[in-house]
């Protein structure tokens, strides 16, 4: 309205007017310039001019048959020269989605809400333990005028507005909290911080070797493991449950918040299923191509 | 196009969630009274020096309190009273009718006529209140014959309709009823017309009685041809489906056009 207001009056629109894509200039990326590469072909720009301002305006549209290519990771030793040569082919409406800072935050805000134990309690003046007895006459001692000994106005009586236990969750729109799954995996995979693995499988369930195995990967400090399956693969949970830098997650467990928390995210195939099949907008292809290709495509760091 | 990418908030940073905030302006602080001087809203907190509306708890009269002044509510008296039985019938026009007919919105046959559900899923009717009541506005336009079972008919409703060949059956709906029919429930028998069913008193010295009787009496406007009661005579005759029930109770109500008191000569002294 306020906008409506502006042109009546002759001053150009502040608030781009967003429509079905969120406007990204082409020519800066979000994360590192240097490491991020555009694997295919620049994805299609149209431009278009604003009705209000008359500037041309270029906007980034998801291109659903293009998808977002990303070279797989392995978790055993083996397998790593196997899956260094293939690429997984990755669902753009999921893994391309816009960048949304601003759905971030809330996505964030509402799952740290929704933490909070909410157990702060005092007594008021009703709670506090004490007779009803007036502590001194109305009138006649030439001091102030006092009723009960649990006034809040009293040391030792109770308090006024003080905190009680309450809920602090709040409520957050499904297509919101979808919305910030989806940018929080393109982030993922545009800052190069995504891995994708066939499956999450340990072999053994000693945290020495797992560690060691990281360690080669450089994936020790702050990689979050998500699993397509019902549960994470037991072997792997108890190899690295007592590794500071590793954790472990279910598709359903996911949070936007472990998204943008945690430095890596590695998935397995499964879950990369899993979330496409919640998260995509009518992808063209509705499967994940899993290419032969050269090591020259990018890969998690 | 350095203008807008300065206006685009990109950073080369990477997204934590050391760096992650609202949008501007989608987020309002919230206004907290009496927390000083600084933030404007402190002492007095917005409400001013003394009077009804500083203190705490309501802080307001009781509402239509004038201060004193008689109020406009109390001003002017009382007057009648609300009828329990009082009937709201939703009109429909025949020319209403004839333009749903010819949408191809109602259709009827004298097996299927048009009844009060019928008109509301078509949305001739939006509400059917307490019953139906076809009146004969847009007369000139009805040419289809219509059969319907409303629960009241205006006279020139019922002419017009059968000069078209169609028929119309008044018939008694209660709330019950009325409801089974729009909700197309058959499980329950529909009850009869009730009031004032009584035989009614021959006050030759009141001759408006019998129209009184004939309009209030419910039972007795659905024994009655002129109005195509379904309990009269002719309708049994004419309707399509006729429940046994309504034979009898046709028969019972009008058993008193019959009866006679027997007179005792007093004798002459």
């Amino acid at each position: 309205m306020l906008s409506a207001l502006r042109q009546a009056v002759g001053q150009p629109s502040r608030i781009i007017r967003r429509r079905l894509a969120t406007i990204v200039p082409s020519n800066i990326h979000e994360g590192n310039a240097s490491t991020i590469s555009e694997p295919q072909a620049q994805s299609p720009v149209s431009q278009t001019q604003s009705a209000s301002t008359g500037k041309q305006i270029s906007r980034k549209v998801i291109d659903p048959t293009e998808p977002v290519y990303l070279t797989m990771s392995a978790l055993l030793l083996e397998k790593q020269k196997y899956a260094g040569q293939r690429a997984v082919a990755l669902d753009p409406t999921v893994f391309g989605h816009p960048i949304r800072r601003d759905v971030l935050h809330l996505c964030a805000v509402h799952y740290l809400d929704s933490l909070r134990q909410g157990t702060a309690s005092t007594k008021t003046r009703g709670e506090v333990r004490g007779s009803n007895r007036k502590i001194r006459p109305q009138k006649g001692t030439g001091r102030a005028r006092l009723g009960e000994r649990q006034s809040p106005m009293l040391r030792g009586g109770g308090v006024a507005f003080g905190p009680k236990p309450r809920d602090f969750s709040t409520k957050l729109n499904r297509k919101v909290i979808q919305m910030g799954m989806r940018v929080a995996l393109t982030l993922k995979a545009r800052e190069q911080r995504l891995g994708v693995v066939d499956h999450l499988h340990w072999l053994d369930r000693k945290t020495a070797s797992l560690n060691r195995r990281l360690k080669l990967l450089g994936w020790e400090a702050g990689t979050l493991f998500v699993s397509g399956e019902e549960e994470v693969p037991s072997s792997l949970k108890i190899a690295g449950n007592n590794l500071p830098g590793v954790d472990f997650r279910t598709v359903a467990d996911l949070q936007v918040y472990d998204l943008v928390k945690w430095r890596r995210v590695v998935l397995d195939m499964a879950a990369v299923h899993a979330l496409e099949r919640t998260l995509s907008k009518g992808w063209a292809h509705g499967e994940n191509l899993i290419i032969n290709t050269s090591p020259a495509s990018p890969v998690a760091t | 196009m350095s203008a807008m990418a300065s206006m685009m908030r990109t950073r080369a940073s990477r997204i934590t969630l050391s760096n992650l905030s609202p949008n501007p302006k989608s987020q309002h602080a919230q206004k907290r009274l009496g927390r000083g001087q600084g933030s404007g809203k402190g002492g007095t907190s917005g409400r001013g020096h003394k009077g009804q509306k500083a203190r705490s708890g309501n802080g307001k009269p009781k509402a239509g309190f004038e201060g004193g002044q008689t109020p406009i509510t109390k001003r002017f008296p009382k007057r009648g009273f609300v009828n329990p039985n009082r009937k709201e019938y939703a009109p429909v026009n025949l020319d209403r009718i004839q333009h749903w007919i010819e949408q191809g919105r109602l259709h009827s046959s004298p097996e299927n006529p048009i009844t009060a559900r019928e008109l509301v899923l078509s949305g001739c009717v939006h509400d059917v209140h307490d019953g139906i009541k076809l009146l004969g506005d847009g007369a000139a336009f009805l040419k289809t014959p219509v059969h319907i079972t409303p629960s009241k008919a205006s006279k020139s409703a019922i002419k017009a309709v059968e000069a078209s060949g169609g028929s119309v059956f008044c018939k008694y709906y209660n709330p019950l009823a009325l409801r089974d029919c729009v909700k197309s429930r058959t499980d329950r028998v529909s009850a009869a017309p009730t009031r004032r069913t009584d035989i009614r008193k021959i006050t030759p010295i009141y001759p408006l009685w019998s129209f009184i009787d004939a309009t209030l009496n419910s039972a007795v406007w659905y024994t009655d041809w002129k109005n195509r009661g379904y309990l009269s005579p002719e309708a049994i005759g004419k309707m399509p489906i006729v429940e046994e029930r309504w034979k009898e109770l046709s028969k019972q109500l009008l058993a008193f056009k019959d009866q006679t008191f027997d007179t005792k000569k007093i004798k002459k002294a």
